[in-house]
């Protein structure tokens, strides 16, 4: 007789009940060998055993036999409905596959079945945060606590939950009922001193800064909160935010402490009623006397000298800048432009900048027939000539900055940071071939150096040579590795591989761009999985404010440039193939690979086959526990063909963008993007939505003009009409960005009307009067006006302007071409495709002293 | 300007890309939050209107034998080429330092340096007062021998 309760399908016999205690026994010991022999034993008997089923299914899984394995759990819950075995061992293979909300579904019916298991309840919980369910947190953790309140960490992951859920005075509640209870705290325990930082940290939020403070005090007098940085940070900041006197003299301990920190001296100055990013005629001379008393007391820290720059003005600003410019070049700071860039909003102080650096140089410079007087300095000439060119530069006046340079690099040819710049300003003037070939030089005067390797790589993409780029990096990658490539995308390098995504765009090999895209996708969703342990890590660790830092970064994760940019671009693309499916079957890899990239492959399928193989041979060794986390398979799109081609472009174009929406809303071309998808998903409400976000961003935006005439034309060609609801909202919305008694062609001559002189608006009103059937010829004519003097063309514009030419088979693509030539002097980018070709090859052309220092450093190294 | 303060989660990827730029030794993310979370008072960037140029990821020893003292370990530290000579390397060493010290009692620091960066090694020794105290043979994946460095904290001790 079964015990009572227990379904007679699932009572064993003595025997074998003893079996399936050891078959448990095994799995926890990871014995797995012996684990599954023991679970066969008992199926031979019993094979509907739906216990055993699973826990053979969960071994095997454990073993690598993942497919096999899931059928058996499968096949063992389906046998035993109600048994919290096996919805617990369906839940972890589910974790395992990081398919949280079926794991959740599958722990929560365990826990119908044995309400108070632990090991169940705490992986709910942390399923739970994972799918910030923080209501059912609060639930799980208060249950988890009720079970166990001798264990301090329950405590806090209950405060966690309420914090999470929102409810910050019961998370106050909890802690100060902890606080109470909890003995034998050690002196000095880094766990409760975080614990009380916590606590601070809830009273400040909620606003409670007295008790914030008297907590904070009596804590720091006890000893029982040691972070002194936290102490004083904390301290500073409530104080201020309660409007307290002693605000000022916490700001001041804190800079004392670490004087380059800039959030210091602005919490100082706001103490005294300064604010830093706004600062008034009347406090000016204040401040700036605040910052001087400071710079005299901390004679190495740059940072009040520097806040003094951005809040003097005139002849005072004057007057600070000649020494601090000075004792930067005569040191040879290379940064030293990039600190003072952000100046230049002020025109004034942008040319009091100018003339202080001239006329250094002009002290230190001499005609270069005479010898150098004996005083001139030759690092504070050459970094005065470096600054200067960086200085024109970034006004636009490439040929001023490349004159300066080259007066450096005869001076001085050694030096990799002048090359490094000049290949800056090459790229900027529109040389990408120039600019790498310069980078590369910088490269091997320094071949140890990885910043100099990865610049190069980089700049070899931007001028499209991918291959060449992968090789350099190789310099640097793991060399165990399959690949460069697959080092650096094992490595999460988003900056790699939106580089190399962009240049295959540009080169026009779509497939290979998603490729890379989807690779940055695939990093973000690691980033996101990557909290999961830390939801019961932290909890234990007692490390809660950064937890909840961590949870408050994950939430935003998708506002990082890296992902907005990879996911407009990667709309882009699929809705191409949308639009036009042949491109898809046109984009075959292999065929544009040149002999050298074929031979590249191979050689990537080789090394690939030999880490396939040593996996293999390491998996044999037979007992080995492979975990439940599911390991990426194998590449089997290695030129992304079968990728680009999948069904559903236009489904995958929203699903990359759907985050957006919250994450990138101030973002006008990611509005856009979300446009073009939706309206072709048929989503018209979210189409209009998206043009009236970007309205609200930009009004004048070119590529909004595009869109709003695109919509308008879509819509009211409509075969199947949306919903009466629809159409209504839609209408009404489409009228406030164009009137209905306007007719395309007169809004679009308004909006050229209105910017005649943006090069990107007469490019955007060129494309709308194609849109409406415009003669090829008066396109082309409105096209050519972006070169007319008055207007400020951009070389972005200029490029575009060609692609959209070629793309509408211009005869006159070419004579834009010459023209916009003439316009950007410096740039390779109108070359013929000939003369392209040859600037391209030009670049890996091996400069003969360059590859004599290469051959010498590599001895020496 | 350049300011230097405590890394926040929100620099961690920041700071994977100032790694992956320079040197040759490089970490997943997780690993980033893993010393961050554990130990959030050791870490620390240097940052330019937003962008990490350079960082400090230190974290405690973890596996240290009964009756010896506890000891900070700098797992990476590193500036961008176009950031140097401003002594940055050198300030977020110390305000690291400083917390293993005060927070976890850490007698001393330590660190690993390829045998064949001279550059590092003369950062650690000359700017940063380090002392070679062995030699590791093939510490690193490539079969490389490091030189296991350490600086002393007891000045710090209070």
């Amino acid at each position: 007789m079964p015990p009572a309760g227990i379904p007679p399908s699932r009572a064993l016999p003595s025997k074998e009940s003893g079996l399936f205690k050891e078959v448990l026994h095994y799995y926890e010991d990871r014995q797995l060998k012996k684990g599954l022999k023991t679970a066969d034993v008992i199926l031979k008997k019993f094979p509907n055993h739906g216990e055993t089923l699973c826990m053979k299914g969960l071994i095997l899984t454990h073993l690598g036999r993942r497919d096999e394995g899931l059928d058996f759990v499968k096949q063992g819950v389906r046998l035993d409905l109600t048994s919290h075995i096996c919805w617990h061992v369906f839940g972890l293979i589910q974790k395992g596959q990081k398919n949280y909300e079926e794991a959740l579904k599958s722990y929560t019916q365990a826990l119908r079945f044995d309400k108070e298991n632990m090991n169940i309840l705490r992986d709910a919980a942390h399923l739970q945060t994972q799918l910030r369910q923080y209501d059912h947190l609060v639930e799980t953790r208060h249950t988890l606590l009720r079970l166990r309140p001798q264990l301090r960490q329950n405590w806090i992951a209950l405060a966690v939950a309420y914090h999470l859920s929102g409810n910050l005075t019961e998370a106050k509640a909890v802690l100060e009922q902890y606080e109470r209870i909890i003995k034998n705290v050690p002196d000095y325990d880094v766990e409760f001193s975080e614990i009380l930082l916590y606590h601070v940290r809830v009273l400040e939020d909620l606003g409670d800064y007295t008790e914030a403070i008297a907590l904070l005090d009596a804590s720091a007098k006890e000893r029982t909160i040691i972070d002194r940085v936290a102490i004083m940070e904390f301290r500073a900041r409530i104080l201020s935010k309660a409007g307290k006197d002693e605000a000022k003299q916490a700001w001041q301990g804190l800079i004392e402490q670490n004087p380059d920190c800039y959030d210091y001296y602005k919490g100082f100055l706001s103490s005294r009623g300064i604010d830093i990013d706004a600062v008034t005629d009347e406090n000016r001379s204040k401040a700036v006397q605040s910052l001087h008393d400071f710079s005299e007391q901390f004679s190495k820290a740059s940072a009040p000298r520097r806040l003094a720059l951005d809040i003097a003005l005139g002849d005072e600003f004057k007057g600070l800048l000649e020494p601090f410019l000075r004792t930067r070049l005569e040191k040879g700071v290379p940064s030293l432009f990039a600190d003072l860039k952000s100046l230049y909003r002020s025109p004034e102080k942008r040319e009091i900048i100018e003339q202080t650096a001239t006329s250094i140089l002009s002290t230190l410079a001499h005609p270069s027939t005479d010898p150098a007087p004996s005083e001139t300095d030759p690092t504070e000439y050459i970094w005065t000539l470096y600054f200067l060119a960086q200085h024109h530069s970034w006004l636009g006046r490439h040929k001023q900055a490349l004159e300066l340079l080259d007066e450096a690099i005869t001076h001085t040819p050694t030096l990799p940071e002048l090359y490094m710049f000049k290949a800056r300003v090459l790229k900027r003037a529109g040389d990408p071939f120039g600019a790498a070939k310069c980078m590369d030089l910088a490269r091997t005067l320094d071949l140890q150096d990885r910043f100099l390797n990865t610049k190069c790589g980089k700049y070899r993409l931007r001028a499209g040579l991918i291959e060449e780029a992968v090789e350099v990096f190789g310099l640097f990658t793991k060399k165990d590795a399959p690949s460069p490539s697959q080092d650096l995308e094992d490595m999460q390098s988003l900056g790699y591989l939106t580089e190399e995504a962009d240049a295959h765009l540009r080169n026009g090999n779509l497939a290979m761009a998603l490729k890379k895209y989807d690779a940055i996708f695939k990093v973000f969703d690691i980033f996101e999985d990557d909290q999961f342990d830390f939801h019961g890590y932290s909890v234990r660790k007692f490390t809660i404010n950064i937890y909840l830092n961590l949870i408050q970064w994950e939430d935003k994760l998708r506002s990082h440039p890296a992902y907005v940019h990879s996911a407009i671009e990667a709309s882009r693309i699929l809705v191409k193939v949308h639009d036009e499916p042949s491109i898809a079957a046109k984009s075959n890899g292999e065929s544009h690979l040149s002999s050298a990239e074929k031979k590249a492959k191979k050689k990537a399928k080789k090394a690939e086959k030999k880490v396939q193989e040593e996996a293999k041979k390491a998996s044999n060794a037979g007992n080995e526990d492979k975990g439940l986390e599911v390991t990426p398979p194998k590449d089997e799109d290695p030129d992304g063909t079968k990728s680009l081609q999948a069904p559903d472009p236009l489904e995958r174009a929203a699903k990359v963008l759907k985050p957006l929406a919250t994450q990138a809303k101030d973002n006008v071309e990611a509005w856009i993007a979300i446009y073009d998808v939706a309206i072709r998903r048929k989503k018209y409400l979210q189409a209009i939505h998206a043009l009236n976000s970007a309205h609200s961003l930009d009004a004048d935006s070119p590529e909004l003009h595009i869109r709003v005439v695109d919509f308008k034309r879509r819509w009211s060609s409509l075969e199947e009409k949306p919903s009466e609801a629809v159409v209504t909202a839609a209408s009404a919305a489409i009228t406030k960005l164009l009137p209905d008694e306007v007719s395309l062609e007169v809004f679009n001559s308004q909006y050229l009307q209105q910017h005649s002189s943006r090069a990107d608006a007469i490019l955007a009103a060129a494309k709308v009067s194609r849109l409406l059937g415009a003669p090829r010829d008066e396109v082309e004519a409105s096209v050519f006006n972006v070169l007319n003097a008055e207007v400020d063309l951009k070389l972005e514009t200029a490029l575009a302007s060609v692609a959209f030419l070629n793309e509408i088979q211009s005869p006159r693509a070419d004579e834009f071409r010459e023209a916009a030539r003439g316009k950007f002097e410096l740039s390779t980018l109108f070359l013929s495709a000939d003369e392209l070709a040859a600037a391209r090859k030009a670049v890996i052309q091996k400069d003969p002293v360059a590859e004599a220092l290469e051959e010498k450093a590599e001895v020496i190294s | 300007m350049v300011n230097i303060r405590l890394a926040r989660v929100y620099d961690l990827t920041g700071m994977q890309a100032c790694n992956l730029h320079n040197l040759p030794e490089n970490y997943t993310l997780k690993y980033y939050m893993y010393h961050s979370l554990t130990w959030p008072q050791l870490s620390y960037v240097a940052e330019d209107e937003g962008k990490i140029v350079g960082y400090i990821l230190a974290k405690m020893e973890e596996d240290v034998p009964e009756g010896e003292e506890p000891h900070g370990h700098v797992t990476s530290i590193s500036v961008l080429r176009s950031y140097r000579r401003l002594g940055l390397a050198k300030r977020l060493m110390i305000q690291s330092q400083e917390a293993m010290a005060t927070v976890y009692k850490a007698a001393y620091v330590s660190l690993h340096v390829r045998k064949s960066n001279r550059a590092a090694l003369g950062l650690y020794r000359d700017t940063l007062g380090f002392t070679v105290k062995d030699i590791e043979k093939g510490y690193y994946a490539d079969g490389e021998d490091a030189y296991a460095m350490r600086l002393s904290l007891k000045h710090l001790a209070r």
